[in-house]
């Protein structure tokens, strides 16, 4: 199985990776080792918007895209809009084959979880 | 792109190349046609590769068959043999560290009435020879035991092996596929009784192997008819410009060998040792001691090795087998190896054409992105 171009730059470019601490933080994680992926995403909230987001993950190349997808569009999102991502829509920006759904719907969910519990 | 990969396939050898290309063009001949120059010109070319291989393997040229590759040179080795034997006998004996092309023939027969043992190995890779021995009875037929492992390198005690079958009256097939070229195979020496092997791993072109056949000892029911070539055993026109490529590639093989192992060896222990001194958490699969000189297999804890492979974007290696994606090598498996560790590994091939500088560039990117990923992991 073969990823996309998009997945594969995402992998070999790593952005907003890391973790936050401080106030208005909310955290998701989502997943266990087992299972064979891990994410866990964490949100700084400015308001009524999400100022940064970042993420941690193992896990394969469409986990880690996934990942590093939510945390983009998280980013400088009005906390609404943010709780409208779904995985829909990162499987096709990712362009991602429908038995990896799975990993799109963790990084969603962690990125929920995670703007939902910051206050 | 810098290529280690050599267990998977190798480049074709510009001289080669050089000795394949008439035969597309100008001597076009089928090796079967008798009656003019095209065909005589295409059948004293097989003939010489034929010689060339068989020197190779210490073989007697009667007793190489021509095939479309080592796949086919196995089902016609395995299921040939049981086809023969059938009636007189009704067991079959492998490792469970062969390549698919033997597990999947043995598997076929068992569907179709045959006992099958596939023997367990441990840590190191190595089949057990008293286990071997208790397994083996008068109603063997096969006993095959491959000769260097693809995913891990390790070498089989062959000769040990084939005396084992030999004394219950089995006979004894290696899949030779990543010994042939690479390290010393005397056929005779080692007492095999059939053998297979292909072009693409030793600088040749894809599409043409061979089985060896001790003709005094075996008998095969051959897996296709139509015409009877090869002495009834493999019918089909010959891939003609294949097998001069397959016995020029065997010839520089048989001259360059020595050297050239020396040399590979080196380079996949400075590989070793680069990636010892960097990268922590790291286990070699299988023995280093009974191994090929150019292979290196290497799992890393707390990676996802998909991940792992998918970073590697200018380092061309394979996680446990190339046939096999996405689940964990049945080889590694067999190691003792957990789910996770099975998945998390990369195997290394060094070939002809292998710097130090591809070697030490390797090493560097690997450290580079394995830590790459740790960091990234959340439970690291």
């Amino acid at each position: 199985m073969r990823y996309s171009d998009e997945v594969l730059r995402r992998v070999r470019e790593l952005r907003r990776v890391g973790e936050l601490d401080g106030e208005h933080v909310g955290t998701g994680e989502v997943g266990t080792l087992d299972e064979g992926t891990v994410v866990r995403i964490q949100v700084q909230r400015d308001g009524n918007r999400i100022a940064t987001a970042r993420f941690k993950v193992f896990g394969c190349s469409g986990a880690i895209a996934s990942a590093s997808v939510v945390t983009e569009w998280l980013e400088g999102a009005p906390i609404d809009e943010a709780l409208r991502l779904t995985a829909a829509r990162v499987m096709q920006h990712l362009d991602l084959p429908a038995e990896r759904e799975h990993v799109a719907k963790q990084a969603v969910d962690a990125g929920l979880a995670a703007v939902r519990s910051a206050k | 792109m810098i290529y280690l990969d050599h267990h998977a396939t190798t480049p074709v050898d510009a001289r080669v190349l050089d000795a394949m290309l008439p035969f597309f063009t100008e001597k076009f001949g089928n090796a079967a046609s008798k009656q003019h120059q095209y065909g005589w010109d295409a059948q004293d070319a097989v003939d010489r590769a034929r010689k060339q291989l068989a020197s190779l393997i210490g073989a007697g040229t009667k007793d190489i068959v021509f095939t479309s590759g080592a796949t086919e040179a196995n089902n016609l080795a395995i299921k040939g043999a049981a086809a023969a034997r059938r009636g007189e006998r009704n067991h079959l004996v492998t490792v469970v560290t062969e390549h698919r092309a033997v597990l999947d023939p043995m598997a076929s027969l068992e569907r179709d009435g045959w006992q099958v043992t596939a023997l367990p190995v441990a840590s190191s890779g190595l089949v057990d020879l008293v286990a071997l021995s208790e397994a083996v009875t008068e109603r063997t037929a096969v006993v095959s035991v491959m000769a260097a492992n693809n995913e891990i390198g390790v070498l089989q005690p062959i000769k040990e092996a084939a005396a084992i079958a030999h004394a219950k009256g089995a006979w004894f097939h290696t899949d030779a596929v990543q010994a042939v070229g690479k390290i010393p195979f005397d056929v005779a020496g080692l007492d095999v009784d059939l053998a297979s092997m292909t072009a693409h791993k030793i600088y040749g072109p894809k599409g043409v192997g061979a089985l060896y056949v001790n003709r005094r000892r075996v008998t095969l029911a051959p897996q296709l008819d139509g015409g009877g070539h090869e002495r009834g055993l493999r019918s089909g026109t010959l891939n003609v410009p294949g097998i001069v490529g397959f016995g020029r590639a065997a010839a520089i093989c048989r001259l360059e060998m020595a050297g050239e192992s020396a040399r590979i060896r080196d380079l996949r222990d400075r590989l070793l040792t680069r990636l010892r001194e960097s990268v922590p958490g790291i286990t070699v699969n299988g023995t280093m001691v009974e191994r090929l000189p150019g292979n290196l297999n290497v799992s890393f804890d707390d990676v996802d090795g998909e991940a792992l492979l998918v970073s590697l974007d200018d380092v061309a290696v394979s996680s446990g087998a190339a046939c096999t994606q996405a689940e964990p090598s049945h080889v590694l498996m067999a190691l003792g190896r957990t789910k996770d560790r099975a998945l998390a590994s990369l195997r290394f091939g060094i070939g002809r054409g292998t710097t130090a500088g591809d070697v030490d560039y390797a090493a560097a990117k690997v450290h580079d992105v394995v830590s790459r990923l740790r960091h990234l992991s959340p439970v690291h």
